[in-house]
């Protein structure tokens, strides 16, 4: 093959390849690829439920007391009333699960039996203080201005479930969060019966003496119940 | 725990047992499916268990495992590094001029031989297993005090396995009001195996739990705080069916349950100090250093009695003997062993409270462990330093009485071979004796403990 030939053939293959309009391919959007199944989306959570750090409950407590700090809490719930409704926090540090560095004691992050009495006792001790401080004063407190029972609470016991609900979600809001109707359980129904049956107990003839009234000791067993749950402990 | 799951567990425990009795080998039972079972079998809710802990580590040289020649690297304890004065046991034997050595301490009868720290304990032993030569691997306090109690060295600072007597209260004693009830003790709950009901009551001291049981009587009545808590208990069931993990509401649920039952019992002055020491005054709560244990000591006793504990484990400290202090640690053993005894009596007085005729003495179990031993050595400061050897003490119908197993090197006190396990000839260690403690109420080991091995000769009825 000729150098000339050679050359000629360049020319050639460089005139039909560079010199040529280049070729326009339209765009055409690419089609969905046919389903084969349709799953959810899971969103349920991947970790069990964890109990609140005690630190953290007990910031609560204070806070559901009125924003108060540890020792002035613990005077109002102690009372000077003789009413052995709580010691000291020294006394229930362990129970609800704070570390002790001094004994090497460790923090309690799962509940046990006497955690649960703990929770009790705060909890009994609180909404008890709550109902004096809200529903007992000499004069009456506003409803703007009460710790826990911030609604309308008749004088007498509440009979029916309709007017039960909207108070108890008051209650049900201040202590788990979110509107009793969304609860996973008949809750308003359950608490209501709760409800009745103490002020039941406490109106019967030979009830034991108590210093509230029926509606007020029906009252005081919602907010028992309610800081006692385990969506309260729980997160 | 489903039915379907507790008749597995059951139909499993049975085939361990035979397992055991035949001889042999226990990993032919899958761990998985020995889980507790004891709802069905409420033959074992008759027992009870006592673990207790010696805080910082003693010397097992004064007490099970004694030596009292100079010879290696032992120096021995004599009046010139010891307070022999409260001692009972104490008998001066020729040492080095002026100085005194220690006679051996071995009761007519006995095939054990101790040292002056064991005190009267001494006369009981036809019913002691001691365990020397314990292979610890570790000098640490957390780290020792963790394998003493689990069988596994910690990881990362922290617990890897449960503990034998939170093993025993998961597979004995999740129906009873407080399956375990722990002071001090290092108690963990740890791993999947294990009922909820049986997370140890950790507490700093007996009193903490009086108070918390303690209820005002001028608002609320006893009904109402139960219903309240059985609401609750129905609550957390039922949230628990609704949520993609369930296990630790169902706990909850069964800890309501718990509480009821706890207040129902009237249990305060189980837990209260005064009125424990009121009780039990055959303790020394005057004790210069067992004092405070024997008001734990105290609880045991009452809480086994009423019937409302299954496991009580608790901790004594004044061990951990660098310096000068050495000079008391006999008499620290001795106030620490002397309690024990003083227990083990008052047991052997007190009717079991479901067993006609029988004493608790008879169903009671109890397990002395301690971090570590002490060196050999005694130091620039007059004391001892940490040492990875250990000894251990078994008092439990259901072990060899009378016997000493295991041993370390007449030199260095050193843990030395005491048998061949299947991983070869070796000494014996924590995991062994924790192992061969479960077995000992057909709990099969491997269910809760990586490690270990069990070791028939320390069983009454192997």
């Amino acid at each position: 093959m000729t150098p000339r030939f050679v050359a000629i053939g360049t020319l050639a293959l460089l005139a039909v390849t560079g010199c040529a309009h280049p070729a326009i391919v339209a765009a055409t959007p690419a089609a969905a690829p046919p389903a084969r199944a349709a799953e959810a989306q899971d969103s349920s959570p991947k970790a069990d439920l964890r109990l609140v750090p005690a630190e953290a409950y007990v910031r609560t407590y204070l806070q559901l007391f009125g924003g108060l700090d540890p020792i002035t809490a613990q005077q109002r719930a102690r009372g000077g009333d003789g009413g052995a409704l709580f010691d000291t926090w020294e006394d229930y540090l362990a129970a609800l699960g704070f570390p002790d560095y001094r004994l090497d004691l460790p923090r309690a992050t799962q509940t046990n039996g006497l955690m649960m009495a703990a929770f009790e006792r705060l909890g009994d001790a609180l909404c008890d203080r709550a109902i004096e401080h809200d529903l007992k004063g000499k004069t009456p407190v506003p409803v703007s201005e009460r710790l826990i029972f911030a609604f309308d609470v008749p004088k007498g016991p509440v009979v029916d479930l309709e007017a039960f609900t909207p108070r108890f979600d008051v209650l049900h809001r201040t202590f788990l969060s979110y509107p009793a109707r969304l609860a996973p359980t008949d809750r308003t129904r359950s608490f209501f019966e709760l409800y009745t049956a103490a002020v039941a107990r406490h109106a019967a003839k030979n009830a034991a003496k108590s210093r509230f009234t029926p509606a007020e000791d029906g009252w005081a067993v919602v907010c028992y119940g309610l800081v006692r749950h385990p969506e309260f402990h729980l997160y | 725990m489903s039915s379907d799951h507790r008749a597995s567990s059951s139909a499993s425990r049975r085939a361990f047992l035979k397992l055991v009795g035949g001889g042999a080998a226990l990993a032919a039972t899958p761990f998985w499916r020995t889980r507790s079972a004891l709802a069905a079998e409420p033959a074992l809710e008759t027992e009870f268990f006592i673990f207790i802990h010696a805080s910082g580590g003693w010397d097992v040289t004064l007490w099970a495992d004694p030596r009292n020649e100079k010879r290696g690297i032992i120096d021995p304890a004599t009046t010139d590094n010891t307070d022999t004065s409260h001692l009972h046991k104490w008998v001066d034997a020729p040492h080095d001029d002026d100085v005194k050595g220690f006679a051996l301490v071995r009761p007519a009868g006995s095939n054990i031989v101790f040292g002056p720290g064991i005190g009267d304990l001494a006369e009981m032993y036809d019913r002691l297993c001691i365990i020397n030569g314990l292979a610890m691997n570790t000098v640490s306090h957390p780290d020792g005090t963790a394998f003493s109690a689990t069988g596994r060295h910690l990881s990362g600072g922290r617990v890897p396995g449960a503990s034998v007597d939170t093993v025993l209260a998961s597979e004995l004693g999740p129906r009873q009001t407080f399956p375990l009830v722990s002071v001090q003790f290092p108690s963990s709950y740890t791993g999947d195996g294990l009922d909820r009901r049986a997370v140890p009551l950790r507490v700093g001291q007996i009193g903490s739990i009086s108070k918390s049981l303690t209820r005002a009587g001028q608002y609320d009545t006893e009904a109402d705080r139960d219903a309240v808590t059985a609401l609750l208990a129905r609550e957390a069931t039922q949230v628990a069916a609704t949520s993609s993990y369930t296990d630790v509401l169902q706990g909850m649920s069964v800890q309501y349950d718990g509480l009821r039952r706890m207040l129902a019992e009237n249990l305060q002055d189980v837990f209260e100090a005064n009125r424990l020491k009121k009780e039990h005054p055959e303790l020394d709560y005057k004790a210069r250093f067992a004092g405070g244990g024997a008001v734990n000591a105290a609880f045991a006793i009452e809480a086994l009695k009423r019937n409302v504990v299954r496991c009580v484990s608790f901790a004594m400290g004044g061990f951990d003997t660098h310096a000068a202090n050495y000079r008391f640690q006999a008499e620290v053993q001795q106030e620490f062993f002397e309690m024990i005894g003083t227990m083990v009596k008052q047991l052997d007085r007190t009717p079991h409270p479901t067993l006609v005729g029988k004493k608790l003495s008879d169903h009671t179990h109890i397990l002395v462990v301690s971090d570590f031993c002490r060196t050999p050595q005694i130091n620039m400061a007059g004391g001892r330093d940490h040492y990875p050897n250990n000894s251990a003490l078994v008092i439990s119908p259901r072990f060899k009485g009378n016997q000493t197993f295991g041993k370390s090197d007449p030199d260095q006190v050193l843990p030395a071979r005491a048998r061949k396990f299947q991983d070869g000839e070796r000494a014996i260690a924590p995991p062994d004796l924790l192992a061969t403690f479960v077995s000992a109420f057909g709990i099969s080991p491997r269910a809760h403990f990586r490690d270990g091995e069990v070791v028939p000769e320390l069983l009454a009825h192997a």
